[in-house]
């Protein structure tokens, strides 16, 4: 940490950095929340399933977001609990038309908030109800009922339904988000 | 070597190293470093730096902890600064198969890989490569399809190469980047050119016409990397050296290359010519010419790589090498002293005996300024002159000693030992000299194996010489002041001194009486028996436990004494019940490289044997045949190699019994064979007494089938028989693709070729140390002799060497080694025939037009000595 970096800390000018999981099922829509969330010139033209994960940054207007983008496949879905620790929120999609594996979701979700490293630490959440384009997509609504959510008491959450592709519902979530972390701050 | 441990410490003690006296758990802790933010890039390449340093010190990482830190590292990929990213891809590689998981850093590399920075792009595709295993290898197959014809050409090349070490895991995977391997081929960077005809190489390694013709396609195009040149001539010449001929386009391309403008591919040509095997003089004739030239290069490097060349050429090809006498000559005196000793080695090999004491000359002015490596090449080649001229061993002798004054390590010291040794054993006359220099040289000797190596030569050899006595004072020098190894050679060698001159007897049993207090417990042990042993005063008792030691096996002996002790009975331990030390074949030494150690295939033999008394011990049939004496050392094969069956024949001798083994494979896809016995007729006394079938041949599923036979009772001298062979067997005709056979088969014969069984058949090889006292020992009550015209024989060594082969025992003393320019020479054998009687045999030859053969034969009982002399007769 350099003197003027200091300096524009102090000033406000630099941005505070936080640390952000995303996590999910496979085909939820991780990567592309988060590309989309990219400043439009370093966003990819094509997503492809994450294997392991990704490190992605992303500005909002006030905080700098380090999101690690995990990879939702089975196989790998035990790799979360590495990151854990680090995570200063937790973004979880859903995807709203898949009520077949919405159970799945349900049990991954509930591993996930009793773990050790997340179960006593009031970390905001935020649930992305995904692929609301899509016809037999349920209503944000169903989604937090299926999945319970009215039981978190502990932890701030908030679910937004999104529609990543063309970017409709992500900015209001972010907004959520950002809110959520600084008053956590200060 | 403590000693030289400690020196190494003091001068690196100096502080140089800062990773010197790190600690495994107290840098894993600092790595927790790599989960805070925010990161510290210079802090967490340092620790980075510390893991790797461990690791490659061969510090064991558990699974558990390297996971841990890996997944910490994970973490240093938000940060953006080039030199941790790069200390990230070297831990990624490193750790791949230490920790789990690995392959969570898949998408982060492969967003490196086809991100805009080019510097990440190549070390990305390596370490991705490294952390995939074959069933990930499609996810990623698109994106190294890409990096392959990528323009940049250290992403092209790290693509290529990363390929070619994953071909070894998923060799079909790879197989489908050829086109993309092909377009880089042609590229303009002369790294990406070599390295994508090194993966279209070894894709197609195993299709020699795929090889053929890629090279002919690359000579017409002509390459423009010479490294590829150099890996083209590689190719071609081991394409050339499989199919052994000459005039192929392969040889031409090779030799134009000796006319290329880059001198990398000229010596690579040339030397790629020198290595064919079997070249002629007149294909050597223009790579020689071109090392020639090189000789006179003003760059150090061509002028190593041409005179060490050379030198290689020089043992095969010793007149090729003549015309560059002169330039070579000239590098006798060359600055560089590598060149130099290699000059002169080489000017040794191919100058004449005259020159010999004007290089020797020279070389020992310099010899204290070259390296180990470099003085085992000048003993290697003194060596190979001492089995030249012979007389000129007085003069390499001296040399040899001076060198062995000198400090040295191991490798050194024991080439020149290897070599005095061989000149002793070569020459008589140099064998006083030899010891008495051997003696100095073990009194200031650090290596024990050396040490222990030379008494046991003192041993065997000071005996036999004038003046014994004079050698017992430096073999009681070594049980005074040296360690406990060296101490309890030294005993063995006093003890044969003693067995062997009764006017030393009185002393030595002194000096092996003060032996006896040693605080070593194997050199009392050694001592106390010797002692005893030499305190009866009995020839038979010397020979049979001082100067020739055990001859059985020693992995057989310990099972046999294991089961002797688990199944406890009356009777005493039976030596004769454990199998004999099968001698190894490859005692001869080959010519070219005498001073380099034959590695005996000594544990192998020995296993084998076990295996097959295993084996036959499981057949219900084979009970109560006694332990299994002797198994023939190669099968024989019963039937051409391309036939519909392959039969094997292997000989078990037993001590009233042979048990033929026939390992049988079914070369038909569409018959499935059963019930297959080998019917055996003999031609003498013989009496088959059971078959022992193989239940079923599928195709290509090796079985294997017993024949016993019972020796002759009555005329027992009758030991060499033939016997003719026949196949029976059941055969069903079966589907090729599916293996299922038809349910009704038929009877059918296939005639094998005879089988011969030998005398050697009879006997095992067994190495006396000392002749004369094994040969004293047995005594002289079943003594035989009877002389011989060998009419068809023209040489002693032809005779010696068919006589060996023949009766299948083992030459003692060296005496199947014919000295030149005699017509007298007296061959000494030795073995074991089946039963466990010793069998010894002395055969005098004579030459005049035609060999005359004088056999004595002796042996413990009198079966033996007949069958021997009848035998031969």
């Amino acid at each position: 940490m350099g003197l003027l970096d200091r300096l524009s800390g102090l000033l406000g000018l630099k941005k505070k950095e936080v640390h952000v999981l995303c996590l999910g099922l496979d085909n939820s829509g991780k990567t592309t929340i988060i590309n989309k969330l990219k400043p439009s010139n370093a966003q990819s033209q094509d997503v492809v399933p994450t294997i392991g994960f990704s490190i992605e940054k992303f500005r909002s207007s006030s905080l700098s977001f380090t999101v690690f983008d995990m990879s939702g496949q089975g196989r790998y879905r035990n790799l979360w609990e590495h990151y854990y620790k680090e995570g200063q929120a937790i973004i979880f999609v859903i995807d709203s038309s898949d009520r077949l594996r919405m159970v799945v979701a349900k049990e991954e979700l509930d591993t996930l908030l009793n773990h050790p490293d997340i179960k006593h630490r009031r970390i905001p959440i935020l649930f992305f109800a995904n692929k609301m384009d899509l016809r037999d997509a349920v209503t944000s609504v169903k989604v937090s009922q299926l999945l319970c959510l009215e039981n978190i008491k502990d932890k701030p959450w908030h679910i937004c339904a999104s529609d990543a592709i063309k970017g409709e519902g992500l900015q209001e979530g972010v907004d959520w988000l950002q809110d959520q972390i600084q008053a956590v701050k200060t | 070597m403590l000693k030289k441990f400690d020196k190494k410490d003091e001068e690196s003690g100096g502080g140089s190293n800062p990773f010197q006296h790190l600690e495994k758990s107290a840098v894993l802790q600092e790595a927790r470093v790599f989960n805070e933010t925010p990161i510290s890039p210079r802090k967490c390449a340092h620790i980075l730096t510390k893991i790797l340093y461990l690791i490659n010190q061969g510090e064991h990482l558990g699974t558990t902890e390297a996971t841990e830190a890996f997944f910490a590292m994970t973490k240093l990929f938000q940060s953006n600064d080039p030199t941790l990213r790069r200390m990230c891809y070297l831990t990624i590689k490193e750790m791949s198969c230490i920790a789990e998981d690995v392959i969570i850093v898949t998408s982060s590399l492969t967003k490196d890989m086809t991100g805009k920075e080019d510097n990440y792009r190549g070390p990305a595709v390596r370490a991705l490569c490294q952390i995939t295993d074959s069933t990930m290898l499609q996810a990623i197959e698109r994106y190294m399809k890409q990096a392959i014809v990528d323009k940049v050409p250290s992403v092209s090349s790290s693509a290529l190469v990363s390929s070619l070490h994953l071909l070894k895991c998923s060799f079909d995977v790879v197989k489908r980047w050829v086109n993309e391997a092909q377009e880089a081929a042609s590229s303009d960077n002369i790294m990406v050119q070599y390295h994508a005809l090194g993966l279209l190489y070894h894709v197609r390694r195993n299709d020699r016409l795929a090889v053929n013709k890629m090279i002919s396609k690359f000579t017409r195009h002509g390459l423009k990397s010479p490294f590829a040149y150099c890996l083209m001539i590689r190719v071609a010449s081991k394409q050339l050296e499989e199919d052994g001929s000459r005039d192929s386009p392969l040889f031409d391309f090779i030799e134009s290359c000796l006319r290329n403008k880059h001198e990398m591919v000229v010596y690579e040509a040339a030397s790629a010519i020198v290595n064919l095997p079997g070249c002629s003089a007149k294909e050597l004739a223009p790579a020689v010419s071109v090392l020639q030239l090189f000789c006179s290069s003003p760059k150090a490097a061509l002028r190593y790589a041409a005179v060490r060349t050379l030198n290689k050429v020089a043992m095969k090809h010793p007149s090729a090498v003549t015309a560059c006498n002169l330039d070579l000559e000239n590098l006798v005196t060359d600055s560089n002293r590598s060149i130099a000793t290699l000059a002169i080695t080489t000017l040794l090999k191919t100058g004449s005996e005259s020159s010999i004491d004007r290089l020797m000359k020279q070389i020992s002015s310099f010899m204290s300024e070259i390296s180990d490596e470099f003085k085992v090449v000048v003993v290697q080649a003194i060596s190979a002159l001492c089995q030249k001229y012979p007389r000129k061993h007085a003069v390499l002798m001296n040399f040899l000693f001076s060198m062995l004054r000198e400090e040295g390590g191991f490798e050194y010291k024991r080439a020149i030992v290897d070599c005095i040794i061989s000149i002793i054993e070569e020459n008589s006359e140099s064998k006083e000299t030899g010891l008495s220099h051997l003696c100095e040289f073990i009194e200031d000797c650090e290596f024990t194996v050396l040490a222990t190596r030379i008494l046991h030569l003192l041993g065997q050899e000071g005996p036999k010489t004038n003046n014994p006595s004079k050698y017992i004072r430096f073999i009681y020098n070594r049980v005074v002041l040296e360690h406990e190894e060296v101490r309890a050679g030294a005993v063995s060698a006093l003890a044969k001194f003693g067995a062997q001159n009764e006017e030393m007897l009185p002393s030595i049993l002194v000096l092996l009486k003060r032996c006896v207090m040693d605080d070593d417990n194997e050199v009392r042990d050694r001592a106390t028996f010797y002692l005893n042993v030499l305190e009866q005063k009995q020839k038979a008792l010397n020979a049979g436990y001082i100067l020739n030691g055990l001859t059985v096996s020693i992995p057989g002996l310990e099972r046999a004494l294991q089961q002797y002790t688990l199944e406890p009975s009356e009777k005493p331990f039976d030596l004769k019940s454990v199998p004999l030390a099968t001698t190894p074949m490859a005692e001869q030494r080959t010519e070219g490289t005498p001073v380099v150690a034959v590695k005996q295939p000594e544990k192998v033999a020995a296993t084998r044997q076990e295996i097959f008394q295993e084996q036959l011990a499981a057949v219900p049939e084979f009970r109560g045949l006694g332990p299994l004496f002797k198994s023939s050392p190669e099968p024989v094969a019963l039937t051409e190699s391309e036939t519909e069956y392959v039969i094997r024949c292997t000989k078990h001798t037993f001590t009233d019994h042979i048990v033929f083994q026939f390992d049988c494979t079914n070369t038909l896809n569409d018959q499935t064979l059963e019930n297959v016995t080998v019917q055996m007729e003999p031609t003498e006394a013989y009496e088959v007494l059971c078959y022992v079938p193989a239940r079923s041949l599928p195709y290509n599923q090796p079985g294997t089938c017993y024949t016993l036979v019972a020796l002759p009772k009555e005329d027992p001298i009758a030991v060499a028989c033939t016997f003719s062979c026949m196949m029976k067997f059941t055969v069903k005709d079966c589907d090729p693709t599916t293996g299922e056979a038809d349910d009704e088969g038929y009877e059918d014969e296939y005639v094998l070729e005879d089988l011969e069984v030998t005398v050697a058949d009879h006997i095992q090889k067994v190495m006396k140390l000392n002749f004369e006292a094994a040969w004293d020992e047995v005594g002289d009550e079943f003594e035989k002799e009877e002389t011989f015209t060998l009419s068809t024989i023209k040489t002693l060594e032809e005779a010696v060497g068919n006589i060996v082969k023949f009766l299948g025992m083992h030459p003692c003393e060296r005496s199947d080694k014919v000295p030149d320019n005699k017509n007298t020479h007296t061959l000494l054998l030795a073995g074991v025939f089946r039963g466990g009687y010793d069998i010894l045999v002395r055969s005098r030859l004579l030459l005049l037009d035609t060999v005359t053969m004088q056999v004595t034969a002796r042996s413990s009982e009198e079966l033996p000595v007949d069958i021997i002399l009848a035998s031969v007769g």
